[in-house]
C-alpha cells in the first residue's frame, strides 16, 4: 500500500509540475493587442498536408522520415504549424521601468565601516525616503551599532601598542540618526549574457544628523569611564540600486559620516586630579571621517503605480 | 486511514492527476509566435561590439586603499585582447613612484616610545618611516570576464554605453620591507641596531588577484575605466617584530619572514581605454 501511495504521489507531483505550463498558453506580450490566429484545420491526428490541408489517411509518414535534412527543413518551412500568435509592439518613447514619484521607500540594511583600521564596526540600519519627484527624495537613516559582537578592536591596535608603545584612542558608537536628501543623476539598464535585462540607478546622498558615541578608556581604564554623548554629524555618499521588480530593489551604498570626536586624553593627571573627569578627555576635538558601506533591500510603497502619460 | 477514506483519497488524487494531464497535453504541440516589429529580436539589436576582436590599451593612475602605514600611488596601465565580447586576456602593470606615509606613521614618529622591550621593533621613533614596507610594482596576467553591458543616462541627458567586468589573474608584486636582522642586534642601543632600522630588502611575491570595474564608452574607441583590485598576500608592513615561529614564541628577537602578516591589500585605479582598431562592429 505504501508503494501504491508513493506512485500516486509521484504522478500527482508530475502532473502538477506540468499543469502550470497551461498558463503559458495564455501568455500575452501586450494586454490589449493580442490577436489569436485561428489554427488551420488538421486531420484526426493533428497533421497537415503540404498546402495546409488535412492529410489523407495512410499518408507516407515512413517516407517522410527518410527525407534528407534539407528536404525536411524545406518541408517544415512550407508547412503551417499549430501556433498562438501575439503581436509585440514598440513605442516611440519607452516608459521608465519604475517610477519613484510620490512613493515611500523603506530600506532595511546591514552596515559596516570601511576605513577605520582600529575598530571594526557593524550596524543594522533602516532608511525611509519619500520621493517628491522621480529623482529627488528626502529621508531619514537610522543605524544601531550597540549590538553584541558588532564592534571589535582590530589586531593593528594591539600591534601598535606592543611595538611602538603608542596607544591609539578609540571610541564606541551606539547609534547614528541622519536626515538626508537623495538625488538620482544616473540610471540605466544592463544586459547580462546578451539575454537578461535589469534596471538600475545610481544616486548621491547627503544630509545632517547626529552620532551617539563615547571614548573607550585605554589609557587609564582603571579610573576612567565615559558616557555616550551626541555629536553633530554630516554625511555624504553614493549608492547603487538594482530593481528586482517595480517595488523591490537591492542596494549598496558608500556613505561618509563626518563628525567631531573628542577622544580620551593621552595624559594621566597625578594625584587627586586623576579622578577629575575634566582631565579625562583630550583638549581638542578631531574630525572623524568614517566611510560606511550599507547593503540592503528597499521596498517602495505603494507597490503599484500609474504612469501619467499613456504608452 | 480506513478503507472508505483511502478510496475517496485515491479518487481525489486521480482526479487531480487526470486534470493536470488533460491540461498539459495540448501544450506540447503549442508554439507561441511573436509578430510585429520585435518578432524574433534579440535582447539588444544593432549593438556595438566594443570588445570582440579588439585590443584595448588603458593608461591608468591609482592608489592603494586601507593602508596601515604607507599609501602607494601608482601609475601604469593594462593591455588586453578580447577574443569575445565577454571574454578577454591581458596584463595589468602598475609602478609606484610615490609613497605617502599615513597618519599612523606620523603618530608613531612623534609619539612612539622605545624601551628595552621593543628596541628591535622601534630602534628610533624618529626614523620609523624608514622601516615601513611599501609596494613597488604589480604585474598581473589576467582574464577578463564581461557579464554585463548596457547603457546609462547621466542627468537624464547624456547616454553612454557601459560594461561591467570582473578580472582574475596572477599577481606578481614587488615589495620593499625592512631587511632581516640578526639575533640580539638590538639587545643594546647600538649603532648597528639603529642601522638595521633603515636596512631594506626587496622581494617578489606571487599570489592571486581579482577585482571588478566598469567602462563608460565615450565613442567607438575611447572609454573611461574605473577599477577595484584585491591583492591578498602576507608582508611585514610595519618592519616590526610581530611573531616568531608557529608556536608563538614572540618576541623571537629577529625580524624575518615569520613577521609577515596576511593582509587583504586593495587598490583603485582610473584610466582611459583606447580600443584598436578604432571602429567597432555592429551586431545584427
Amino acid at each position: 500500500m505504501k508503494n501504491f501511495s508513493f506512485a500516486v504521489w509521484a504522478l500527482v507531483i508530475e502532473s502538477l509540475i506540468h499543469a502550470p505550463m497551461t498558463s503559458a498558453q495564455d501568455m500575452s506580450f501586450d494586454l490589449e493587442e493580442t490577436e489569436e490566429e485561428t489554427p488551420a484545420e488538421t486531420d484526426e491526428n493533428g497533421f497537415l498536408g503540404p498546402d495546409g490541408d488535412a492529410l489523407e489517411p495512410g499518408s507516407d509518414i515512413i517516407g517522410d522520415l527518410a527525407l534528407s535534412d534539407d528536404e525536411l527543413n524545406a518541408r517544415m518551412d512550407s508547412e503551417p504549424r499549430d501556433t498562438t500568435t501575439v503581436e509585440e509592439e514598440i513605442y516611440a518613447v519607452q516608459q521608465i521601468f519604475a517610477l519613484r514619484l510620490n512613493r515611500l521607500e523603506v530600506a532595511p540594511s546591514f552596515a559596516f565601516t570601511l576605513n577605520d583600521p582600529y575598530v571594526r564596526r557593524r550596524a543594522l540600519g533602516l532608511g525611509l525616503n519619500y520621493w517628491w519627484s522621480n529623482v529627488l527624495a528626502i529621508g531619514f537613516n537610522f543605524l544601531w551599532y550597540d549590538l553584541e559582537g558588532f564592534q571589535s578592536e582590530s589586531d593593528l591596535n594591539f600591534f601598535v601598542r606592543r611595538s611602538a608603545r603608542l596607544a591609539v584612542p578609540i571610541t564606541e558608537w551606539q547609534l547614528g540618526a541622519h536626515m538626508n536628501f537623495t538625488y538620482v543623476p544616473l540610471y540605466g539598464k544592463f544586459m547580462a549574457f546578451n539575454k537578461w535585462i535589469f534596471q538600475w540607478d545610481a544616486y548621491v546622498i547627503g544630509g545632517v544628523g547626529f552620532q551617539r558615541t563615547r571614548p573607550i578608556a585605554i589609557i587609564d581604564p582603571e579610573i576612567r569611564t565615559f558616557d555616550y554623548e551626541m555629536r553633530l554629524a554630516f554625511n555624504v555618499g553614493i549608492g547603487l540600486r538594482i530593481f528586482l521588480s517595480r517595488f523591490l530593489t537591492v542596494f549598496a551604498e558608500f556613505r561618509d559620516y563626518l563628525y567631531l570626536e573628542r577622544f580620551e586624553s593621552l595624559d594621566v593627571a597625578l594625584g587627586e586630579a586623576r579622578n577629575d573627569k575634566s582631565t579625562w578627555l583630550a583638549d581638542s576635538s578631531e574630525l572623524v571621517n568614517n566611510v560606511t558601506v550599507q547593503i540592503g533591500i528597499t521596498l517602495f510603497f505603494p507597490f503599484s503605480f500609474e504612469y501619467k502619460l499613456p504608452k | 486511514m480506513n478503507p472508505a477514506r483511502r478510496i475517496l483519497f485515491s479518487i481525489v488524487l486521480l482526479g487531480m492527476l487526470s486534470l493536470g494531464m488533460t491540461h498539459a497535453s495540448p501544450l506540447a504541440a503549442q508554439e507561441v509566435q511573436i509578430t510585429g516589429p520585435l518578432a524574433g529580436a534579440p535582447a539588444c539589436r544593432s549593438c556595438r561590439i566594443y570588445r570582440r576582436g579588439r585590443i584595448s590599451l588603458t593608461p591608468m593612475v591609482g592608489f592603494s586603499l586601507r593602508d596601515e602605514y604607507n599609501r602607494s600611488v601608482f601609475t601604469g596601465g593594462s593591455a588586453e585582447y578580447h577574443v569575445l565580447d565577454w571574454l578577454g586576456f591581458g596584463a595589468f602593470f602598475m609602478y609606484s613612484p610615490v609613497q605617502l606615509a599615513t597618519s599612523l606613521t606620523d603618530e608613531v614618529e612623534s609619539q612612539g616610545v622605545t624601551t628595552d622591550r621593543n628596541r628591535l621593533s622601534l630602534p628610533s621613533s624618529d626614523n620609523f618611516s624608514d622601516q615601513i614596507g611599501s609596494i613597488d610594482f604589480i604585474i598581473a596576467p589576467q582574464v577578463l570576464f564581461i557579464p554585463l553591458r548596457g547603457k546609462l543616462a547621466l542627468f537624464q541627458r547624456i547616454f553612454v554605453d557601459t560594461d561591467f567586468y570582473i578580472h582574475l589573474g596572477l599577481s606578481i608584486v614587488g615589495l620593499t620591507e625592512r631587511a632581516h636582522t640578526e639575533a640580539g642586534i638590538c639587545d643594546e642601543a647600538t649603532d648597528a641596531c639603529l642601522a638595521s632600522q633603515s636596512a631594506r630588502s626587496s622581494r617578489v611575491t606571487m599570489n592571486a588577484t581579482f577585482g571588478a570595474g566598469i567602462r563608460l564608452y565615450i565613442n567607438d574607441f575611447i572609454a573611461i575605466n574605473a577599477e577595484w583590485r584585491g591583492l591578498p598576500f602576507a608582508w611585514n608592513t610595519s618592519g616590526t617584530d610581530e611573531s616568531g615561529s608557529e608556536d608563538g614564541d614572540f618576541p623571537d628577537g629577529v625580524i624575518d619572514s615569520d613577521d609577515r602578516i596576511s593582509h587583504f591589500n586593495q587598490m583603485v585605479s582610473l584610466g582611459v581605454s583606447i580600443y584598436l582598431p578604432s571602429s567597432a562592429a555592429v551586431s545584427n
